[in-house]
């Protein structure tokens, strides 16, 4: 079978191979951030006529090309620098989804392509078709590049090195081709040799062994050379320069650490932990570490927090810890756990093509899991196993699914897998962030399912083949074309798989790989006393989008009286009812202790039990062995039963999740028991004080005693003598520090009968801050304190305003007065102590966030702002930044938002970059069905400037910013944006006409050409000569062929949710011209717009004086139809706030007869356009594949 | 006249006993008062010795109240060894012991820690204060600049250093916590120590803890000296053929 797997072996999609590569940097200037080499790639042609060479490049300014020492001519053209070429008025989602990903694919490796095309020089073709080999030299540089390698060099004296200067490279997925030219595919493997020349002080580390380091004839720069003799993708090739400091790991000689300056105490403590994670990893796998070397790197700005590469590793710099630090710690270890993961899968082993990533993904995450099992323990594993689940659940059921194998059958796009995303899966460069951290989500949840369903032994068997034929194959010269077997495919991994385990795993694999979606099931239940049967109905819902329908075993754990019994059910597609047999009758033996899952046998007070029932409680797909979502229904008694007495911490979740709905003295005490009980895992405790503040609040009424949890917070942390003052800090005990900081966080959510935080509360708060004393404490309290100041935060409740007076002073809130003087001084302290990633800052801007959001402190954004700016620890950015994007939604600062877009344009940081953008599309300023201030032409333009061509450089930022304009404008055509000219566009797909922004001419003769034209330009341009008008159309109708050829998913609405109402009183004067105009249109211009908003109105009257039916618009290419004038309105609206058919039909009603002939007449049109924009797709679509700007034919160089 | 006999008798008793130097009256001072007051004495045990003599009883023994003894507090103490035993016995403890006032014990630590935490407090609120009338400040309200002053907030050359490291105040914590965990006694020892560094101010710490680093990182290189690392290879002279 194998060899089958290996005959079959992979088909590269190039013309040629590529067996080494040499990458040489001379020059890294760090004033100037520029970098000059060249790379030399040895290449053997497997077809004889082989006359051009692909390769990838961006960025990069090609000097010189030379092929076996002879020049060689080359065409460079980036299609992706900008998407859209022409200044067209297209501003829709959907075209430019789809053109992204064309332009991606006609770039793209995997599919044999590449931005650098190099003509073979007619001399060595006799050379080429005998299939010698080539060398293809390539000379270049790179100038401040914006994306692929990142330049750290802060603004102070001295030299580079005493500065602390370094660059590293980066990038989401295969980014090497912005810093170097190659093939940038994870198939394309060879071996490299690496070579750069630095400073003295500087250090290169790079992938492979360090061969030599030679000194440069001045001695001031030193040569690292590299040889990395494992064949490796390019796209796994890394580098990191800078004045780092040394830490070879004392277990491991071969693993060596490097750090910024002054950080190496951190660096010992961090990474000390490291070699066990080696061995855990070495030991299951029963394989070695397959490179000869590992190196990890830590550095400032990081792109991400953990990239790996080929025998490195990068890393933020903010992982670092000391001995003191509690919180990061398990967070840092994570992350090296991570990195070592990939090590084995994702760098030593590479993937086919891009449908393949899921394996590795799901492999690597699944050791990496096994490893977080057997260190932090099977609690807190399966609580991160639940909490994978639920994100991937909710993800997928809010944008409609995930899907990890994508097969894209005949490149049809009608076949597209993901037609309800807004954007393509077929590149990982078009996927959208959250989408691809979701994607690594499931993949290793499906692992976990395989293993279920395999066995762990016989997964680990699989890995552990996969492996030793890859490390067999590496060590292979090229010729044997061994090398493929060190690229993992999905059809090869499942064929190991059942290689192995001898079991069919095919409709596993269907079910979750080969589709999207997760299952949702709706369970309840009854018990028959007669005959002692558990009816058990199990519904799904899998019309929503992201579901799927289920069918196969399903497991229910069903606590009785006797004993917990495990039942496989059989979901079949039309059985909704289950008997499930119950072992024992209802309470008989009373005293009995009853036994549990796992063995034990405890005592329960069975008092609160229906004494008819034996059923304690039923848990559905305990172990998670279904992708899905469980709502299941059993009575508030049973979710306490299983919170307190079920041993699974998932269980207990879930039940603490059910009891908020509960709100019960019964309820309560299970909460506090269960926060009370020391054995209980700490995150499920943590969980019940915030459920319990829940259900304090829901009881307010009926609550006795003193607030929830005070009590218990002053006898587990206070002082025995004095109630009222805390001990001073020991945090020996993570579970109870941990309980520590969430308790005091929970109480503040409580609320008393006017919906305040209870005095009592805040007082007990202030306390903690008061008295908290850290001195005898090993560790850091830095964490605990910003939680406390979280829970200050959390206290505050909207002020009492009267009559919207301006914040002021003097009529503070005496309560909000403490808190402020307590953020005060924290925020102060910080600046002369400050804390480790200064986690009090952090938690100060925002509470004085959530205090100006209540209108207790005037709302202003300066402070954050400053905040914000570059040279602040980027966690303070953050939580500046998200201040400030939060003011900008709640307060509709056109200011504000135009800073932070500016900030997405400039700010040196990339992450800071993608998470503003990230952030916005979490909170937007507004959505697509909102009216907004914000909403306006400028912005459409603007952030259609950014996805277009203002963020080339970095894949996951472009791909942010169409997030964003997704978020902000919906797929189809922005609502805010002026009058478009008319435009009728076939879906091809649904086989209907629909209204799209596509520019479509329309006629002269038009009379109402002017306006439409006035509209389209906005105010800025006006009115202009109808001259000009018919010129732009002109242009533009030939562009809107051309677009018609990139075929697109017309999903947009026939209706528009517009409240007419509002609009109506508005316009009462456009109304009345309106009219004017319809009987003479000779006058329109009299009509005056003063503002979009006017115009939007003024069209939307237009509408409800014509018949507003489905597609109100037409083609006229030919220009010999002339459409009724008035018709050109309806489209910005359409656009202006997408679907309602509702609001159609509600048209029907006020229209005039002569109105519904013209809607006839239209029909007819469409059918005629249909044809038209056939005959028209052909030809320009040719030419549309073919990215036509950005090109630059550059004639061979002619020195030497 | 019975009466004023006797009272004769016991005066002149008395006198003859004061005459000889006493101050107890003995059977002989009686005597020769007797025979001074023409009393034969020999016929006196011969009438005791009557026969019709008549019994007087004692008068019946009522129990004499008891006087509440004088306020005895607490019990007297023993006499240290260096005093005999024969000394007369301390006076009641309440006439030389004193008994200083104390606040409620319970109150102790509560007071301690209050008074530690409003101290700190005050100090941290002062040198922020200070700080904040020092330096740029901004402000949460437009009106007022001085209730809330927040200290401007100043980017770094470098943000990761201030945020990553611990502080000085920190890693002086450290130190004290590990000894003192390490071992109590030494902690006691090291005391003075401490206090010596904090006279000598900040950059002696930082002195000493370069010095430490030093030190590490020079224990380090001869370590790794025999570790064969590429990266710690010393790093070669160009070759003379690459001249070319």
């Amino acid at each position: 079978m194998n060899r089958k797997k290996g005959d079959k072996g992979f088909e590269s999609p190039r013309p040629y191979k590529l067996t080494h590569q040499v990458v040489c940097i001379n020059n890294i200037n760090f004033q100037r951030r520029s970098v000059v080499g060249y790379v030399e790639l040895t290449i053997f042609p497997t077809v004889a006529n082989l006359n051009r060479i692909k390769l990838n490049s961006k960025q990069c300014r090609i000097y010189r090309v030379r092929v076996n020492d002879l020049e060689a001519a080359f065409i460079y053209n980036d299609p992706t620098l900008e998407v859209c070429h022409h200044e067209s008025k297209q501003r829709n989602l959907n075209y430019f989804s789809n053109a992204y990903a064309a332009a991606v694919s006609a770039v793209d490796p995997d599919a044999g392509n590449g931005e650098l095309c190099i003509k073979v020089p007619s001399e060595l073709w006799k050379h080429v078709d005998e299939l010698k080999v080539l060398k293809v030299h390539i000379n270049f540089s790179l100038d401040q590049p914006k994306g692929g390698l990142h330049f750290v060099v802060p603004n102070m004296e001295g030299s580079m090195a005493e500065r602390g200067a370094h660059v590293f490279s980066c990038g989401y997925q295969n980014s090497t081709r912005f810093w170097f030219p190659c093939v940038d595919s994870y198939s394309e493997l060879c071996t490299w040799k690496l070579e750069y020349t630095v400073d003295a002080a500087m250090v290169a580390v790079s992938n492979g062994d360090l061969v030599e380091t030679v000194y440069t004839h001045d001695m001031r720069k030193k040569t690292f050379h590299y040889m990395l003799t494992i064949p490796t993708a390019a796209s796994n090739i890394s580098l990191a320069i800078g004045p780092f400091e040394i830490l070879v790991d004392p277990y491991m000689h071969e693993v060596t650490h490097f750090c910024l300056p002054q950080l190496l105490p951190l660096l010992k403590h961090t990474t000390s932990y490291l070699h066990e994670v080696f061995e855990f990893y070495e030991e299951i796998l029963t394989c070695r570490y397959p490179y000869s070397c590992f190196k990890t790197v830590f550095i400032d700005e990081a792109y991400v927090e953990v990239a790996a590469y080929a025998s490195m590793s990068i890393f933020s710099t903010n992982l670092l810890h000391s001995a003191m630090i509690i919180d990061e710690t398990p967070l840092t270890r994570r992350c090296l756990a991570q990195a070592l993961a990939q090590q084995f899968f994702g760098c030593f082993i590479s993937r086919m093509s891009w449908s393949d990533e899921w394996v590795l993904k799901g492999i690597s995450g699944y050791i990496y899991g096994l490893w977080m099992k057997k260190t932090f323990g099977v609690n807190e594993y399966r609580h991160w196993i639940k909490q994978e689940l639920d994100q991937i659940v909710a993800y997928e059921l809010k944008t409609g699914g995930v899907l990890l194998h994508p097969i894209f059958g005949g490149g049809k796009e009608k076949d597209n897998p993901a037609s309800h995303l807004h954007f393509s899966i077929k590149h990982p460069h078009t996927l959208s962030w959250e989408y691809y951290t979701m994607f690594q989500c499931k993949a290793h949840l499906v692992m976990r399912l395989i293993e279920n369903r395999i066995s762990m032994e016989f997964m680990l068997q699989v890995f552990n083949k996969l492996l030793s034929l890859a490390s067999t194959a590496s060590s292979q010269k090229f010729q044997s074309h061994m090398w493929s077997q060190m690229l993992v495919s999905t059809s090869g991994f499942l064929k190991s798989i059942s290689n192995v385990s001898g079991k069919d795993i095919q409709p596993l694999i269907k079910q979750w790989v080969d589709q999207s979606g997760v299952v949702k099931f709706y369970g309840s239940f009854a018990f028959n006393r007669k005959r002692n049967v558990l009816e058990l109905e199990i519904k799904q819902d899998y019309t929503s989008p992201g579901t799927q329908k289920y069918v196969g075993p399903l497991k229910v754990t069903v606590q009785e009286l006797d004993g917990s019994f495990n039942h496989t059910l059989q979901i079949e597609e039309n059985s909704l009812k289950h008997d499930i047999p119950c072992h024992s009758k209802s309470r008989r033996n009373k005293k009995k202790k009853i036994p549990l899952m796992n063995g034990e046998e405890v005592d329960m007070d069975l008092s609160a039990m229906d004494a008819d029932s034996p059923l304690l409680w039923i848990r559905i797909d305990p172990d998670m062995s279904v992708l899905r979502k469980v709502e299941f229904e059993q009575s508030d008694f049973m979710w306490q039963y299983q919170l307190r007495y079920e041993r699974d911490v998932v269980a207990q979740e879930e039940a603490i999740l059910a009891l908020e709905k509960f709100p019960t003295p019964a309820s309560r005490l299970a909460l506090t028991d269960i926060l009370e009980q020391e054995q209980c895992f700490y995150r499920v405790r943590m969980l019940a004080c915030f459920c319990l503040a829940k259900i304090a609040n829901s009881m307010v009424s009926t609550w006795t005693g003193p607030p929830a949890m005070k009590s218990l917070f002053t006898r587990m942390f206070c002082c025995k003598t004095c109630p009222n003052i805390v001990k001073t800090n020991n945090f020996m005990n993570f579970q109870s520090y941990f309980l520590q900081k969430t308790m005091p966080v929970a109480m503040a959510l409580l609320r008393d009968v006017h919906n305040l935080c209870p005095k009592e509360v805040l007082m007990f708060i202030l306390d903690l801050i008061k008295y908290n004393d850290n001195r005898k404490n090993k560790f850091s309290d830095n964490y605990y304190r910003a939680e406390l100041i979280d829970a200050l935060a959390n206290s505050v409740t909207p002020a009492v305003s009267v009559n919207n007076e301006v914040r002021t002073l003097d009529n503070l809130n005496p309560d909000v007065r403490l808190i402020l003087e307590e953020i005060t001084r924290f925020l102060n302290m910080e600046k002369l102590l400050p804390s480790y990633r200064h986690t009090i800052t952090v938690s100060c801007l925002k509470a004085i966030r959530v205090l100006q959001k209540n209108g207790h402190v005037p709302s202003d954004p300066a402070l954050f702002k400053s905040y914000a700016e570059y040279g602040h620890f980027v966690d303070v950015r953050i939580a500046a930044l998200e201040a400030v994007v939060d003011y900008t939604k709640v307060d509709r600062s056109y200011e504000e938002l135009q800073w932070l877009l500016t900030m997405v344009h400039n700010d040196p940081v990339p992450y800071i970059r993608h998470k503003i953008l990230d952030m916005l599309t979490k909170n937007p300023p507004f959505t697509k069905n909102m009216e907004s201030p914000l909403c306006n032409e400028a912005l459409v333009d603007q952030l259609w400037k950014l996805m277009n061509s203002g963020t080339s450089h970095d894949w996951r930022l472009r791909c942010g910013a169409v997030d964003l304009y997704f978020t902000l404008f919906g797929l189809s055509r922005p609502s805010c944006l002026p009058l478009p000219e008319l435009g009728l566009v076939l879906n091809l797909k649904e086989k209907k006409a629909v209204l799209n922004p596509t520019i479509i001419p329309e006629s002269v003769v038009n009379p109402q050409e002017p306006v439409a034209s006035a509209n389209n330009h906005g105010q800025s341009v006006g009115f202009q000569s109808t001259e000009d008008d018919h010129l732009v159309k002109e242009t533009a109708s030939s562009i809107s062929g051309h677009q018609q050829g990139v075929k697109r998913k017309a999903d947009m609405p026939l209706g528009s949710p517009l409240e007419p109402g509002q609009i109506l009183e508005k316009n009462e004067d456009s109304k009345v011209k309106l009219k004017i105009r319809f009987s003479n249109p000779q006058e329109e211009e009299e009509i005056d717009m003063d503002t979009v908003h006017d115009s939007q109105a003024f069209i939307y009257h237009h509408l409800n004086m014509l018949e507003r039916p489905s597609t109100p618009g037409k083609e006229q290419s030919s220009g010999e139809i002339t459409m009724h004038p008035v018709v050109a309105a309806p489209l910005s609206v359409f656009s202006k706030e997408s679907n309602s058919s509702k609001h159609s039909d509600h048209h029907h009603h006020h229209h005039h007869e002569h109105k519904k002939k013209k809607k006839k007449h239209k029909h007819k049109h469409k059918h005629k356009h249909k044809h038209d924009s056939k005959e028209k797709e052909k030809d320009p679509f040719s030419f549309s594949n073919s990215p036509a700007s950005a090109r630059s034919i550059r004639s061979p160089s002619l020195s030497d | 006249m019975l009466q004023s006999y006797v009272s004769e008798i016991g005066r002149s008793a008395k006198s003859y006993c004061e005459h000889t130097a006493r101050t107890q009256p003995t059977l002989s001072d009686i005597v020769v008062t007797l025979v001074e007051m023409g009393f034969n004495v020999e016929t006196l045990p011969a009438y005791a010795k009557r026969s019709q003599r008549m019994v007087i009883t004692a008068p019946p023994v009522t129990n004499q109240p008891v006087t509440p003894k004088a306020l005895t507090a607490g019990q007297n103490k023993p006499h240290p060894s260096h005093i005999p035993g024969h000394f007369p016995e301390f006076p009641d403890p309440h006439t030389y012991i004193k008994t200083p006032t104390y606040r409620e014990p319970v109150s102790d630590y509560q007071v301690l820690r209050e008074k530690a935490a409003s101290q700190r407090r005050d100090v941290e609120r002062a040198l922020t204060r200070f700080m904040a009338k020092t330096g740029e400040t901004q402000s949460l309200f437009k009106d007022d600049v001085s209730t809330f002053p927040l200290i401007a907030a100043r980017p770094f050359t470098v943000p990761y250093l201030t945020a990553l490291l611990p502080s000085e105040l920190e890693m002086q914590q450290m130190e004290e916590t590990d000894s003192s965990e390490q071992d109590d006694q030494t902690d006691t020892e090291n005391l003075p120590l401490h206090i010596t560094t904090d006279d000598s101010g900040p950059e002696k710490e930082n002195a000493s803890v370069l010095q430490q680093n030093t030190s590490l990182s020079g224990s380090r290189n001869g370590e790794e000296n025999m570790i064969d690392n590429p990266y710690l290879r010393p790093v070669k002279k160009p070759k003379i053929r690459r001249k070319k």
